[in-house]
């Protein structure tokens, strides 16, 4: 059965379902219409598992493209496609499958909420959006279901938007994204400038064609510029700061979205766009740089926080940091397939949280202890989570994890021994919130004797992920069937190189997994939290950079300070100078001039006017004096005339 | 009589017969001015449906609805209108927003009689710049749309109207008097003298570089004004501030666009020399428009001065788009017309409802508001989404498409440009955390949703934002021709850029 034709068709399922869930019908926690969203995305699940087992056993026909025109401008058209590879693929698979346990979790977790409705309008959105995103073949397109993803994750961060918290989040994580999406805007501009497409076959082909017809300066730029957006979503260094914010959002989008598929897009365009990166190795160095630094900071972060789902969430930084860092050290296939066992635990684990709260009505760990006994169904799969993500032997992440760990020493010991470092920091952090969370007795007798285990529509999901986080690393890696899907040979063989590495490097992630698990099991043994104090107290100064988050918020916020101030600069200047001194002034000369011009109109043209008869007048005053009215003088000055003119005459 | 003109004179014969009618009987002249606006708008409708935009082939330009008849001979001067896929667009987006904005604008309870007169002969003016194809007929229209507007700002706006109307009005009188002068050195230089702008477009190669330059300066001095470009826009938060919504509408909608449409139909097709020697300047100042725009956007306080103030934003991506002198800017520019006319026009309507109702726009003074008026902040979010490039929106489209065609031509203008994206997110996302999110103040609780006149009002623009945005075919095959026509123009003096 060929099923591909029908990827096409994928996206707009849950998208009608959103639109016909948000438009029709009355908003209210009692709404049935919900329903549809979960029958899109698991018509979506049917597909995709299909579509998933197909590939992996090798039975499809791939890369798979086909496209109509979406628009044209000038003399190009813009193609409207899917391009299904192997990773778009398991994608496929993981983006369906966490968004149908989510939607059918949530039904109990939103249960009462007055604008239940809606909540479910904006999932299937998002679901619309990410599936959009795995399957479009131009980067046009990838870019608008990226910014989709992005408006969804607002949407639902601040769904609680009456809270300051979440309405504050929900900007602050679009906007940092949006800061990385400048970026990958600037990329696509680099890139169509450079190759006149943004199909991302055509590009391939354009890329293999080699470097006289794609420089590799333009492929570091773009590479480099695409990462920029890549870090937005991904939550990587510098720009992770969003991401423990996000966590403001109801728990089910922070299992979806904020843990197994949207923070994964970045993941995805770096291997979507692979090729580009590996023709330009300092673009792979910087993946490489970027991701192992999130990695080692997410999870140093994670040691202190008491809420449960801050400590998720600076996980599930560390854990994109891994992924990066296998795409930068040159194996896609490792960095996908972190991605896609990460999906299972980390969505398990958030959703696991979400019960935890819903029990305990509190996200502090400060408040649970010996939750297990409360909540046994939520204890067991967090725990195969917990064991999963720590990289206990033969779960999903253990797996994937050794193959990350490989794959980065064959790219540099340097890069291994940080990156097994920080596995030691994740054994340790996990350990401490299982112990804090489900372990040793309860800090709230109170809230403890009020926990109650989820309602099976909460606990089903979750026993379906445990399955997922225990098995699937070792069925996906049963006879290479991930790596056969999910491939890209580098020059020189990025793979094949791992498989050189050391038979050491097993044992030691091992044996730092049993010494960090226990090192955290024991501190955190007491029901007080005595021994937690106690260690802060001993490094108060780490202690309080890791809890201002490497003061990354603080340059962030400064930024946003400074480019207040500007902002009122700018409005002062354009009110006081541009308005007032080019504008008004203008009024104010032509003013001055029509004052001038009466000055002028007053004292001279009008003066010269008076003044003729003032001057008349004068002359007047003076005759007025001379003519006296006695005819003897009259005569006088005749008589003076008449001697004169005969002078006068005389002379001549 | 051809289409072309009944569309553009429908609305002065419905000014005409308002005139008729007794001022006590609001009702009626309501009902004349709503009909004639609908019968206008099925009008332009039905044109579009014989609209021909040309093919990509084409080598010179194809006008549609062309009607030609002498009107003073001895002077060469016609009645001369006609629609390429330049101006067509334009007289769409005219016609629309005059009919939403006139639909909002049956809240004026005040002069109704003057206002609808005013309004009417308004949108003939309007029509008619985008229409006429003679230089007199041309600046006819230009300056009728002037005295109009200075009423309807003068008599019908706020607290300070009459000081925003007169500014608005010797601003734009400043420009236009250096307009006509650049008309008439036109009509003067070429021979035989005309006045047809057809004739003169294909006679630019006639004249000399320096007079080019000249006339040049001489029109851009009245276009600036009204794109508006820095540093003449401070007439704008202005006279926004102040003016009526409906009005606002046709402002930021329409009006804006005749500077930017006299940029690419006069500036470039007639004087490319001269538009050649300026571009480096005109880059700078869209740049300066972009974020100078936003920054100043960002610094507001009133929700009306701030959308006035991300039409200067939005307006240098239109001349970024001009800039790149290549179809694909040209096509984002002329897209960027459109999409900016809906979306900042839907902006203008939805600040109106909420000041309807509170008497305010400050944004400090709401919060929560998502609770009491959800259909409000529903529409208000997606408006403000597609005005910050939100993909998906039409806003998107036109930017994207400014920027990719502005790259090659002006790589770091362009990239510094980018930035503005962000601040214009920032003030928008600020603005809906702060009127809509957050804690409800109770002093709004009352606060009743949008009505039918609103919705009616603006549900047809957000309509199109979303359909465009998703199918930017719908708006741009109208264009496609024309803009591609003229992106290919004058290889010998922009050929190095593209």
């Amino acid at each position: 059965m060929d099923l591909l034709p029908v990827v096409h068709y994928l996206p707009f399922l849950p998208l009608a379902a959103a639109v016909t869930v948000l438009l029709l019908g009355r908003e209210g926690p009692e709404s049935k219409l919900p329903l549809l969203g979960v029958t899109a995305m698991a018509a979506c699940l049917v597909c995709s598992c299909v579509l998933f087992y197909q590939g992996l056993t090798g039975q499809l026909d791939l890369p798979y493209g086909a496209s109509v025109s979406w628009f044209s401008f000038g003399d190009y058209e813009m193609p409207l496609g899917v391009l299904i590879d192997g990773p778009a693929v398991a994608m496929l698979f993981v983006v369906s499958l966490v968004s149908l346990l989510v939607h059918v979790y949530s039904f109990g977790y939103m249960r009462g909420d007055p604008r239940f409705k809606r909540y479910f309008a904006y999932l299937s959105f998002f679901s619309a959006a990410m599936l959009g995103l795995v399957v479009v073949s131009n980067l046009m397109l990838f870019f608008l279901c990226w910014e989709l993803v992005g408006v969804s994750s607002y949407l639902l961060i601040g769904f609680w938007f009456e809270k300051p918290g979440p309405a504050y989040a929900c900007k602050k994580a679009f906007l940092t994204t949006k800061l990385g999406d400048l970026g990958f805007f600037v990329g696509l501009l680099v890139l169509f400038a450079g190759s006149g497409t943004f199909d991302l076959q055509m590009l391939a082909e354009r890329v293999a064609m080699g470097p006289r017809y794609f420089p590799p300066e333009t492929a570091a730029l773009v590479a480099i510029l695409f990462f920029a957006g890549a870090a937005g979503k991904s939550a990587q260094v510098p720009l992770f700061i969003w991401l423990p914010d996000a966590m403001e959002g109801p728990t089910p989008v922070s299992a979806l979205i904020h843990a197994a598929t949207m923070v994964a897009a970045g993941v995805y365009l770096v291997a979507r766009t692979y090729f580009i990166f590996a023709a330009a190795p300092l673009a792979m160095d910087l993946v490489a740089w970027a991701g192992v630094l999130t990695a080692l900071l997410g999870a140093a972060m994670a040691l202190v926080p008491y809420d449960i789902k801050r400590v998720l969430a600076f996980s599930t930084i560390s854990q994109l940091g891994f992924m990066m860092l296998a795409l930068g050290a040159g194996s896609l296939y490792a960095g996908m397939f972190h991605l896609t066992t990460h999906a299972f635990f980390k969505a398990l684990l958030f959703l696991g949280a979400g019960c935890v709260i819903h029990g305990v009505h509190s996200n502090d760990m400060r408040v649970m202890g010996g939750l297990s006994k409360r909540m046994p169904s939520t204890f067991l799969t967090m725990a195969v989570a917990t064991l999963a993500i720590t990289g206990f032997p033969f779960l999903s992440g253990w797996f994937s994890k050794e193959a990350v760990l490989h794959a980065v020493y064959a790219r540099s010991p340097w890069l291994w021994g940080t990156a097994w470092f920080t596995a030691g920091l994740t054994t340790f952090y996990m350990f401490r919130m299982l112990q804090l969370t489900f372990l040793g007795a309860s800090r709230d007798h109170h809230r403890w004797e009020h926990a109650e285990e989820a309602p099976p529509v909460m606990t089903v999901p979750l026993w379906i992920l445990a399955l997922l986080a225990a098995g699937s690393g070792l069925v996906l890696d049963y006879n290479g069937l991930f790596e056969r899907l999910v491939h890209f040979d580098l020059e020189g063989g990025g793979p094949l190189a791992a498989a050189a590495a050391p038979a050491w490097l097993g044992p030691a992630a091992l044996g730092l997994f049993v010494a960090a698990a226990y090192a955290a099991l024991w501190l955190y043994r007491g029901d007080e939290l005595g021994a937690d104090t106690a260690l802060r107290g001993r490094l108060p100064g780490l202690v309080r950079v890791l809890e201002r988050r490497c003061y990354f918020d603080d340059f962030f916020l400064a930024c946003v300070a400074c480019s207040d101030r500007l902002a009122r600069l700018c409005a002062r200047f354009d009110d006081e100078v541009v308005d007032a001194v080019f504008v008004d002034s203008w009024g104010g000369l032509t003013r001055a001039l029509a004052a001038s011009q009466r000055f002028f109109d007053d004292f001279f043209v009008d003066g010269a006017v008076d003044g003729t008869g003032e001057a008349v007048r004068d002359l007047g005053a003076r005759l007025r004096r001379v003519m006296t009215g006695r005819v003897q003088e009259y005569m006088l000055y005749m008589a003076l005339a008449v001697a004169l003119f005969a002078i006068f005459l005389q002379t001549r | 009589m051809g289409i072309l003109s009944a569309i553009i004179l429908l609305p002065l014969l419905g000014a005409a017969i308002i005139l008729c009618v007794p001022k006590d009987k609001p009702r009626v002249v309501q009902g004349i001015a709503v009909a004639a606006l609908v019968l206008d708008l099925l009008l332009a409708l039905w044109a579009l449906a014989s609209f021909d935009p040309g093919t990509l082939q084409m080598d010179a330009l194809s006008f549609s609805f062309v009607e030609k008849l002498p009107w003073i001979p001895s002077l060469d001067i016609h009645y001369h209108v006609g629609a390429d896929g330049l101006s067509f667009p334009l007289i769409l987006l005219t016609a629309l927003l005059s009919l939403v904005a006139g639909v909002y604008s049956l809240n004026i309870t005040v002069r109704v009689k003057e206002f609808f007169f005013w309004y009417l002969l308004l949108e003939t003016g309007l029509l008619g710049v985008f229409a006429a194809l003679d230089f007199f007929l041309f600046y006819l229209f230009w300056e009728l749309t002037l005295v109009p507007m200075y009423f309807l700002i003068g008599v019908w706006g706020g607290p300070k109207k009459e000081f925003a109307a007169i500014k608005f009005f010797l601003f734009t009188l400043f420009g236009s008097v250096f307009m006509l002068l650049g008309i008439l050195a036109l009509y003067f230089n070429s021979t035989p003298h005309t006045f047809d702008m057809v004739q003169l477009m294909a006679a630019h190669a006639g004249f000399s570089r320096e007079f080019q330059i000249l006339v040049f300066l001489a029109f851009y001095l009245g276009l600036a004004v009204k794109v508006p470009a820095f540093p003449f826009h401070t007439w704008l938060p202005l006279a926004h501030v102040e003016a009526p919504t409906g009005v606002s509408v046709l402002l930021a909608g329409v009006l804006l666009k005749m500077g930017a449409y006299g940029l690419l139909r006069i500036s470039y097709s007639m004087l490319p020399a001269g538009f050649q020697w300026f571009l480096p300047v005109l880059v700078i100042i869209a740049f300066i428009n972009i974020l100078y725009g936003a920054l100043c956007a960002m610094d507001q306080t009133d929700m009306k001065k701030m959308v006035a103030y991300s039409s200067i934003n939005h307006m240098g991506y239109c001349m970024l788009g001009m800039a790149a002198v290549s179809s694909i800017g040209f096509s984002g520019a002329v897209l960027q017309m459109i999409t900016h006319g809906l979306i900042t026009g839907a902006l203008f309507l939805l600040v109106g409802v909420v000041y309807d109702r509170a008497h305010t726009r400050e944004i400090g003074a709401f919060g929560g508001l998502g609770s009491v008026v959800p259909v409000y902040a529903g529409i208000m979010s997606l408006t403000c989404f597609a005005s910050l490039g939100l993909p998906g929106l039409a806003g998107f489209v036109s930017e994207f498409l400014c920027f990719l065609g502005a790259f090659p031509a002006w790589k770091w203008v362009t990239i510094l440009s980018v930035s503005g994206i962000l601040v214009t997110a920032a003030f928008f996302l600020r603005m809906i955390e702060k009127v809509f999110l957050g804690p409800l103040d109770s002093k709004w609780e009352g606060l009743p949703d949008m009505n039918a006149r609103e919705l009616l009002a603006v549900l047809p623009l957000t309509a199109l934002t979303v359909a465009i945005g998703v199918w930017p075919r719908l708006a741009l095959d109208l264009m496609n021709p024309t803009v591609t026509y003229l992106g290919r123009l004058f290889p010998d003096l922009f050929g190095a850029l593209r």
